[in-house]
């Protein structure tokens, strides 16, 4: 018998929400009395079990739009004798009844919803997964056979060998590399301060090579926070102090904002960056329960701890002096931080009483001061990575990558009035974190497994509530993202746009970008990448047009543009007609690597196009075609009377995935 | 529902998922945005505990005479003793800058015969004063109106997405164009906290002819087959566009597609973005020209644009700032492209509607050149004001003789004009009540129009004498 979905394409029926039914052989058809359709009862030739069936089940059963159109009775009836689709095929017991054999992510997360009476979304299919995970983990799109291999494994395992295999790829560490440089701001010039190419790039070589060596966060933590030397071009580390420099202020505004750095990025306490101007009191009683009374005084004590060190600038052409490197070294001879300044960045520092010099100390958590004798930034560095803050900021900025939203929000904005469930802050504050007690353990696994962010990552990729769909059947509440009932999308980054549409396309782009500053006699001032993920910034590199589409996508640029997921018109001309895209849809051959395009045209005869769309569905798309897309597309070619006009329909098919809503989004 | 049968048929005719207006219960977008919740859009966590409404006004009182600005940000800082505070210094070459007074105004009618003419259209503001003089930080600076190392500096918006979030009700059904647009300015800052709706749609003017046209809204494949495709693309994404099981964002996302398309093969936009050769050389020719051109067409297109940025550099002169082709050729561009610009203005009556504002981020050193023949950073600076019904072919404000320092502040504050103040004038001249305050910032502290003064300060305003007699 020919295959069900041919058939349904033959004759112009299509499967879907509404008005789904299935026409069977003929036997003892039954006229349905409310629509007048006719239905065959006899299941015995149904081909509907079998591969389609997860997407015939997907679209008639989980699809919301089901709720608008009622199925006929026979449809519903039909509907409801298909198990739910597994990879083992058998039928997965509910959540609520194997919680002991969960994860401990897993156990919080469904024990809450189940005291709130929230139904969690089902599981992701094998399709929604791979491609979920893949670019969570790697910034690229799975590849066409890495799909079929992984959909028709039936290993009980596999989700759990595919995040392991994934962990360990190079894009893993590139992916991280661009968000650790995000974290951390690295930049050649930020207004205040001035890095480099040089500096910059060794700063994002120390943070890639960090990840790739599995180093620990707090290992890598404190060797930023104590880095000295003399050179930020070959030391990278030392960029990171160096981030915190100011211009146009006293010392004590270096100090502060070096501090600030570490509170914001590293602690979540953005709120610090107020403490450092202004008492909380009369100020941030809307805003934190903990920041309405800290005081400047203890914001102070955080600062103190840069005050004994000092940059110093060297210009290696003594004829040019727009160019140079910085050093970062001990001043034990510093004064401590002084109250003594009336002009720069921030409001006038005076004494506090007869506090005319404030010495290090720690002000959040169990607080902390240096011993006697201990340098100030190794006593910082030791004091930060003990700091219960340090991991839970940790663990909830990248929860926030996997889910969407973090389980405190803002992630930058932690406030320690609100953390603690047994000791609740006053009505109307709430709780901050959604699950204050997965948080917690977050954060104790991560500093028992030696602050290790693939371990980490390994956990939560692991979870069923990660591996939850985005598609939800029931009554969807806004109020239920707080307990990730359903997995939340998110626009992919304008780094994965591109680089998913170069890596589909099979047509490669290289990066160009600056490696020094000052011209190299004999040897070249640029380096080249293949992929957009290696830019070792989001500011004006790679430069052109690419630089421009990026931008597009808002990836933000370290100074005072964060990267968003919004959408916006830019981005969508882009996506319909710049050239970068344009020239990916074509059939072509490149330097003898034949693009998506020609391959297909290549090895699916004009008999075949069923099997061309649907291994161009899920090299674009990573699924395959719904049976509507698959009669649309096979139409459109198997309608084209010269390969010329196939060629030039497949393009444009081609076009229309790169342009679907299901490509641009991670779901 | 009424007449299933009847619909479930039709539905059968026409497969595609559909799914009408009243089924589909749940905010726009844009309620979305002004409930708070910012950037994705998605979760109602994160607001401030305890209740606020996100916008309050101050009740600041505005002028409301300008319905379009055209801010130009001479990029690099301009000499303010050569240009638009002339003063005759030991090094000034007499011969190259041919200084009159025109109206009692000294001016390098050498270097600017064009503006020259114009001078009655001009304010020249000359008691400005910069809070730093590092090129990023104030060209930052001036285009936030406020220090991008101060309270929510590093997220600040743009004073043009201000103005476009404050304009988007003015928005009329079938206008395309986007609110803020930035010519030749592809380092403009952007939207910071505020949505991406409100960010600057970034063009740069081509320095020559052959192109033309708003960039990416054409397709290489021609409009016929573009058609094709676009509706080969609605055909495939319906469902996902219309009834999507995932998210509202992924559905939403359609409508930058819709908004987009509106752009594509549109004759008012071509016509507004397209540059003719004989308008391009009566603008000088150059990048910055074609911008000017540009803003004048795009204005009198009144296709919803009502902030247009220009940025033109080159100004950074340390170096032999006398010699023909750093000070002298980029004022030419500017005399060209400006008066060119006031010109078609005013021929499309367009003039006493829109406020123009041009300046740098600082001034520069004045006097005696330094060894190296130029001119170095230096805290002292002019803004130059046309239309809107300002009054020109004055100053406001003086300096010394050299140009050294202000001996008159020239307006009721009596003290230095900082940029500050200057957002304040576009706000209050655009009708926008510069007193707001919103709470949908990042900290939820609350985001000042104009910011609050500094701890010894004064509270900035906007400089009404511009208006007066």
């Amino acid at each position: 018998m020919r295959k069900t979905k041919h058939w349904l394409a033959g004759t112009g029926l299509v499967l879907l929400c509404g008005g789904s039914w299935f026409y069977l052989a003929a036997q003892e058809p039954v006229k349905d009395a409310e629509t007048d359709l006719v239905f065959n009862t006899d299941h015995s030739q149904c081909t509907l079990f079998g591969s389609d069936r997860d997407e015939f089940y997907e679209e008639s059963v989980n699809r919301q739009a089901r709720r608008q159109y009622r199925f006929s009775k026979a449809t519903v009836e039909a509907v409801s004798h298909l198990a739910r689709p597994t990879s083992a095929g058998k039928t997965e017991a509910s959540v609520f009844d194997r919680l002991e054999q969960l994860s401990f992510i897993d156990q919080f997360l469904f024990k809450a919803m189940q005291s709130a009476g929230i139904t969690p979304a089902e599981k992701t299919n094998d399709y929604e997964f791979i491609r979920r995970v893949t670019f969570d983990l790697t910034g690229r799109p799975p590849k066409h056979d890495r799909i079929v291999a992984f959909v028709e494994n039936n290993a009980s395992d596999k989700r759990a060998k595919l995040i392991d295999d994934l962990l360990n790829t190079p894009e893993w560490a590139d992916k991280w590399a661009m968000f650790l440089g995000d974290q951390f701001k690295n930049v050649d010039d930020n207004g205040q301060v001035r890095r480099f190419a040089e500096g910059r790039n060794a700063f994002y070589r120390y943070i890639r090579t960090s990840l790739a060596a599995n180093k620990p966060y707090d290992k890598m933590v404190t060797e930023m926070i104590t880095a000295t030397g003399t050179n930020n071009w070959e030391q990278g580390e030392m960029n990171w102090n160096l981030g915190g420099m100011m211009t146009g202020g006293p010392v004590q505004d270096n100090y502060d904002f070096q501090g600030e750095i570490v509170a914001e990025r590293l602690l979540g306490m953005g709120h610090q960056n107020c403490i450092l101007c202004h008492n909380g009191r009369g100020h941030m009683e809307a805003l934190s329960v903990w920041g309405k009374s800290a005081t400047r005084a203890q914001s102070w004590g955080l600062s103190a701890f840069f005050a004994k060190s000092v940059s110093r600038r060297t210009y290696p052409d003594p004829i040019n002096r727009n160019v140079w490197y910085s050093s970062f070294e001990d001043a034990p001879r510093n004064a401590d931080y002084s109250l003594n300044t009336t002009t720069g960045n921030r409001t006038p520092r005076s004494p506090v009483g007869s506090t005319r010099v404030i010495t290090p100390e720690y002000p959040f958590g169990d607080g902390g001061k240096p011993r006697a004798g201990e340098n100030y930034r190794e006593a910082l560095a030791r004091i930060v990575v003990a700091d219960p803050q340090f991991a839970r900021a940790s663990v909830n900025y990248i929860w926030k990558q996997f889910f969407t939203r973090g389980i405190v929000e803002p992630a930058n904005l932690f406030d320690p009035g609100r953390m603690d469930p047994n000791n609740p802050p006053p009505a109307p504050w709430t709780i901050q974190p959604t699950n204050p007690d997965l948080l917690n353990a977050l954060a104790a696994d991560f500093q028992k497994s030696g602050f290790s962010f693939r371990d980490l990552m390994r956990k939560i990729c692991n979870s069923e509530a990660y591996q939850l769909s985005s598609a939800y059947s029931g009554n969807w509440q806004p109020q239920y993202e707080t307990y990730f009932a359903r997995h939340l999308v998110r626009r992919l980054w304008a780094e994965e746009v591109v680089d998913g549409i170069v890596q589909i396309s099979n047509s490669p782009l290289r990066y160009t970008y600056n490696v020094s500053t000052l011209p190299v006699p004999g040897g070249s001032t640029t380096t080249t990448v293949n992929w957009a993920m290696q830019l070792p910034q989001t500011r004006t590199l790679p430069g052109g047009a690419m630089a421009q589409f990026l931008d597009s996508f808002l990836r933000g640029n370290r100074v005072d543009a964060e990267r968003k997921a919004e959408g916006a018109i830019p981005q969508v001309l882009n996506l319909l007609n710049d050239n970068f895209v344009m020239d990916r849809t074509r059939s072509a051959v490149n330097a003898g690597v034949p693009t998506l395009t020609r391959q297909l045209l290549d090895k699916y005869a004009t008999s075949d196009n069923a099997g061309l769309v649907r291994e161009l569905f899920v090299t674009v798309l990573n699924r395959p075609p719904t049976s509507e897309e698959a009669m649309i597309s096979t139409g459109l070619l198997g309608g084209a009377v010269s390969p010329q006009l196939r060629q030039q329909r497949l393009e444009d098919l081609v076009w229309s995935l790169y342009n679907k809503v299901d490509f641009v989004f991670n779901y | 529902m009424r007449n299933e049968k009847k619909f479930l048929k039709s539905f059968l005719r026409n497969p595609h998922s559909t799914q009408p207006f009243f089924e589909r219960p749940y905010l726009s977008r844009r309620a979305f945005f002004q409930a708070g919740t910012g950037v994705a859009g998605m979760f109602l966590a994160g607001r401030p505990a305890l209740g606020q409404d996100v916008v309050k006004r101050g009740g600041a009182a505005t002028n409301g005479k300008a319905k379009n600005v055209v801010f130009i940000l001479l990029a690099g800082a301009p000499s303010h003793v050569d240009t638009f505070d002339f003063k005759e210094g030991p090094d000034t070459p007499l011969a190259l800058t041919k200084p009159e007074t025109i109206g009692g105004i000294r001016f390098p009618v050498g270097l600017m015969p064009k503006l020259a003419t114009n001078i009655p259209d001009l304010a020249i503001v000359r008691s400005i004063q910069p809070w730093a003089l590092q090129h990023q930080l104030c060209q930052t600076w001036v285009q936030i109106g406020r220090s991008p190392a101060g309270v929510l500096g590093d997220v600040a918006p743009n004073i043009g997405t201000i103005v476009a979030i404050e304009k988007e009700a003015e928005r009329k059904a079938g206008q395309v164009f986007p609110t803020f647009l930035c010519l030749n300015s592809d380092g403009a800052i952007g939207s910071g906290f505020l949505s991406a709706d409100f960010a600057p749609f970034k063009i740069t003017a081509p320095a020559n002819t052959a192109a033309s046209g708003l960039p990416d809204t054409t397709n290489v494949d021609g409009q016929t087959r573009f058609d094709a495709k676009w509706n080969l693309l609605m055909s495939l994404d319906k469902p996902l566009r219309n009834a999507n099981p995932y998210s509202r964002e992924m559905q939403d996302y359609d409508n930058f597609y819709q908004n987009g398309r509106g752009l594509m093969f549109n004759t008012q936009v071509n016509n507004a973005f397209r540059l003719t050769a004989t308008d391009a050389a009566r603008y000088g020719g150059t990048s910055f020209g074609n911008s000017c051109l540009t803003a004048a067409n795009v204005l009198a297109a009144q296709g919803g644009t009502r902030y247009v940025q220009i940025t033109i550099g080159g100004w950074d002169n340390h170096q032999n700032i006398y010699a023909n082709n750093v000070l002298p050729a980029n004022l030419k561009t500017v005399d060209d492209g400006l008066s060119a610009l006031i010109a078609d203005l005013k021929k499309s009556g367009l003039f006493n509607e829109t406020l123009i504002v041009m300046m740098g981020e600082f001034g520069r050193t004045p006097g005696r050149l330094t060894a190296t023949a130029g001119r170095d950073h230096y805290a002292q600076q002019f803004a130059v004001f046309a239309g809107a019904g300002i009054r020109g072919g004055r100053t406001i404000g003086s300096t010394d003789g050299q140009g050294m320092e202000t001996v008159d502040s020239g307006w009721s504050r009596q003290r230095n004009i900082r940029m500050e103040d200057v957002e304040a004038t576009i706000y209050s001249a655009m009708g926008i009540d510069w007193g707001t305050v919103r709470y949908d910032d990042p900290f939820k502290r609350g985001f000042y129009y104009v910011p609050e003064p500094r701890s010894d300060g004064d509270a900035y305003a906007p400089i009404e004498e511009l208006w007066k007699a």
